[in-house]
């Protein structure tokens, strides 16, 4: 059911331009696919951060403030407080689950336009859901959140060190060829095929001999590992301490941190990667593709300058 | 002194040979390797106990893994497994050998859910990291016990020591480390007194007991603090610094004096042990330089190979806590010297000494949280640092971890809105302040306390229409008051 559910979502999630597109502005068009535009080749984004989250000033329609940047969501949510005037097209429930992989309350909402750092975007859908929570917990007044649909026509760098976000949309004729001069000197960084599934980053590593699959989430501020893992790799995870995770109500289930070590990832050897070691059985529901095995966050995204060629399908992640 | 008061009393004796007895035994018990594990197998985690694990090490155990209040120690020491079982755990295993406890971990419903995932992965911070240390402002601590000797600390765990009240029936300890009644933290009994383990970073913490429902201060702590509100708080530093001096054993007196303390020259006594004199202390971030006092000979550490040119034609030893910045001033390479001469240093021309190199000079320096003001001093005369843009007259103004954020909004047609400020010493062109969004912002180290500053847009000085509180100042136009909290 879920399943079902989640198909037409991402089939509605498209984005489409029907009116005249700004000139001198470049396009990715795929036939029958979204339509985006920038004002320049590349676009350089600087960012902000709240608390590990990357902040970016963006614009719905009318209402100018914070999004934050998440690859781990699959396309634009935007946040119930600040959109409830939108009509909803198409209701997210637990009958026929949703983009967002939710069983609460979403609906889809379209806007007129949106952009963000010179990307722009005509007609766009959107989950609308409450993000009060991060936003009380952050302390800032967030929007929405940017997922993966908005940028898979896109060639993505993220410098942590710098805060800036440089965003290159491919056109089809250089879907092959191209990448930007920061990957020029390719003995700077390691390269790393990644899939897109369901709209998220997927990318595998290896520990013990056991392939792992991760989904790559700049919104994760801690990596995440599968408490359900075999035993061998457990062999290789020190436990530092034990939290109890708060879900939607009441809801509390034990967790812990750790260590992991000597995990190949990205290219090379990962000394001792830190974890929060929880149940992920709930994320098979949530994709077509299966289980995930754990999630690479900030603690691991902030180590080195990252990129995504996200039409070649490719992870650059600097030395 | 301090040491014949302490032996004296017998039960800190005791308790401070039990510690020493611990600490010489710790390492053979890890040869032992009393089993101590948390682990994870088939979904579910678990926790392995050697029957034989001490009271310490098994307090131990159950702070560092938040595993206070379900029933633990109950199993370990009388074999009652009921709490447990009713939170949820399997007892694996329990003889007189060892014990094993298992619990599958659980699924959040809605982790997939965008607002859940977030929440799911944000960092949980540990109680420390809760109620951090009290550091704003401090450079130097110390502590001093009478009859006791200062809490034992052993990888990073502070082990708090009550005196005597054994007949009590409960005692717990509460402090700015636990949100005070918050999370306090239950103490073990000894037949000295009362302990617990409490892992904390370097800094100043304040604390008292809770006797059977009575808050009190420590009695044999000699340094505590009025709150303001009326309440009387015994002050503990976590200390990271130990200084010692080897020899001179027939030295009478021995301080330590250095520019955390003034270069006071009697504040600081070194207490007389094995070998030499010895005093920890807590030092904030910083570079610092110090000497001994030896019965009024002003000598600096033998065992220090760093030190700075001083004054005197002499030396002082040089301390650094924390990651040094690099300092860079390219080119002048025909230059013969170059120093780096700022607030930091109390604007000592002859102290920091940059290192040529090909293309320039350099010098690494570690400061702490704050702003301050430098220059190089390049073969005498002083220019600011290029490489930054904030000036105060003609020194270069560096903010290093700033901790608030001024915000004007509006004047969106303004060209340049500066920040001015006893933070800046009033400076009218130092603190550009940057627009983002529909206002301006610039973050600063601002200590506890309160601060006083106004807005300069495009030449005009205004208070901040944000805030209501304001005070007059000589020019009677006001400026904006502001209070930062410790």
């Amino acid at each position: 059911m879920l399943r079902n559910g989640l198909i037409i979502l991402l089939v509605s999630s498209a984005m489409a331009a029907d009116g005249p597109l700004p000139e001198h502005r470049h396009t990715a068009a795929p036939p029958g696919d979204q339509v985006v535009t920038s004002d320049s080749t590349t676009c350089i984004i600087p960012f902000t951060r709240a608390g590990n989250l990357i902040l970016i000033k963006g614009t719905a329609d009318t209402t100018e403030g914070n999004f934050v940047l998440d690859t781990g969501a699959p396309g634009l949510v935007l946040n119930l407080t600040y959109f409830r005037k939108y009509a909803a097209s198409q209701t997210t429930a637990e009958e026929n689950g949703g983009i967002t992989g939710s069983v609460r309350s979403a609906n889809r909402v379209q806007l007129d336009s949106f952009s963000f750092g010179g990307m722009h975007y005509y007609r766009v859908e959107g989950d609308r859901i409450s993000l009060a929570h991060i936003e009380n917990s952050k302390q800032v007044k967030i929007l929405g959140l940017l997922g993966m649909d908005l940028f898979r026509h896109t060639e993505m760098i993220i410098d942590y060190r710098k805060n800036l976000l440089y965003l290159h949309l491919i056109k089809r004729k250089e879907s092959v060829s191209y990448h930007s001069a920061q990957l020029d000197d390719t003995t700077a960084y390691h390269t790393v095929p990644i899939e897109l599934t369901d709209n998220k980053i997927i990318t595998y590593g290896d520990m013990a001999g056991k392939k792992l699959k991760f989904i790559v989430d700049c919104a994760a501020e801690s990596n995440v590992l599968d408490s359900r893992l075999p035993a061998k790799v457990f062999d290789h995870v020190t436990v530092t301490r034990r939290v109890l995770l708060t879900g939607s109500g009441t809801e509390k289930v034990d967790a812990l941190y750790g260590d992991l070590r000597d995990i190949q990832l990205g290219g090379g050897k990962v000394n001792s990667l830190p974890v929060l070691i929880t149940n992920l059985e709930q994320m098979c529901t949530a994709y077509n593709d299966g289980c995930i095995n754990g999630m690479l966050g900030f603690d691991f995204l902030s180590l080195h300058k990252i990129g995504f060629n996200f039409v070649n399908q490719k992870m650059y992640i600097w030395k | 002194m301090e040491m014949t008061v302490s032996i004296r009393n017998r039960s800190a004796l005791h308790h401070l040979v039990c510690c020493l007895a611990l600490l010489l035994y710790m390492p053979v018990c890890a040869q032992k390797q009393v089993p101590r594990e948390y682990r994870i197998r088939d979904g579910r985690m678990e926790i392995e106990l050697g029957r034989k694990i001490s009271r310490g090490a098994l307090d131990s155990f159950i702070l560092q893994y938040n595993l206070a209040g379900i029933g633990l120690q109950h199993l370990v020491e009388k074999y009652i497994s009921d709490s447990l079982k009713r939170y949820g755990w399997s007892i694996d295993r329990n003889d007189k050998n060892k014990i094993v406890i298992s619990k599958r971990i659980g699924s959040l419903n809605d982790i997939a859910e965008p607002a859940e995932r977030i929440e799911m992965t944000e960092k949980h911070p540990t109680i420390a990291e809760m109620f951090p240390a009290q550091n704003n402002g401090v450079v130097l601590g110390f502590n001093r016990f009478v009859h006791k000797f200062p809490f034992t600390i052993m990888d990073s765990s502070v082990e708090f020591f009550l005196r005597g009240h054994i007949r009590a029936g409960q005692v717990l300890l509460a402090g700015s480390f636990t949100g005070w009644q918050n999370h306090p933290l239950r103490m073990k009994l000894t037949d000295s007194g009362w302990v617990l383990p409490v892992k904390l970073r370097p800094g100043k913490y304040w604390y008292k007991f809770i006797v059977d429902g009575n808050w009190i201060t420590d009695d044999d702590n000699l340094i505590n603090e009025n709150d303001g509100r009326g309440n009387t708080n015994s002050v503990y530093f976590r200390t990271n610094v130990n200084f010692t001096l080897k020899g001179y054993a027939r030295a009478r007196k021995v301080f330590l004096s250095g520019s955390f303390n003034d270069w006071q020259p009697q504040s600081l006594s070194m207490q007389p042990g094995d070998g030499g004199w010895k005093l920890p202390v807590y030092l904030a971030n910083g570079t610092y330089v110090y000497r001994f006092v030896v019965d009024d000979e002003w000598i600096p550490d033998p065992a220090n190979p760093e030190t700075f040119p001083n004054e005197f034609n002499s030396v002082n030893s040089v301390i650094r806590i924390g990651k040094p910045l690099m300092f860079q001033l390219p080119g002048f390479t025909s230059a013969r010297q170059v120093m780096l001469v700022g607030s930091f240093n109390g604007w000592r021309r002859n102290e920091l000494p940059m290192i040529r190199r090909s293309d320039g000079w350099e010098l690494p320096y570690t400061l702490g949280a704050g702003n301050y003001e430098y220059g190089f001093l390049v073969d005498g005369k002083m220019m600011p640092d290029p490489g930054v843009p904030m000036h105060v007259k003609d020194h270069s103004y560096l903010v290093i971890d700033p901790n608030y954020t001024f915000r004007l909004k509006g004047y969106a047609n303004a060209k340049n809105v500066i920040l001015s400020g006893d933070f800046d010493g009033w400076s009218p062109n130092t603190i550009h302040m940057q627009h983002s969004g529909d206002e301006w912002i610039f973050s600063v180290h601002l200590s506890a306390g309160k601060h006083t500053y106004e807005f300069i847009v495009d030449g005009d000085w205004i208070t901040d229409p944000g805030n209501p509180l304001f005070e007059h100042n000589a020019q009677r136009t006001g400026n904006s008051v502001l209070w930062i909290e410790n």
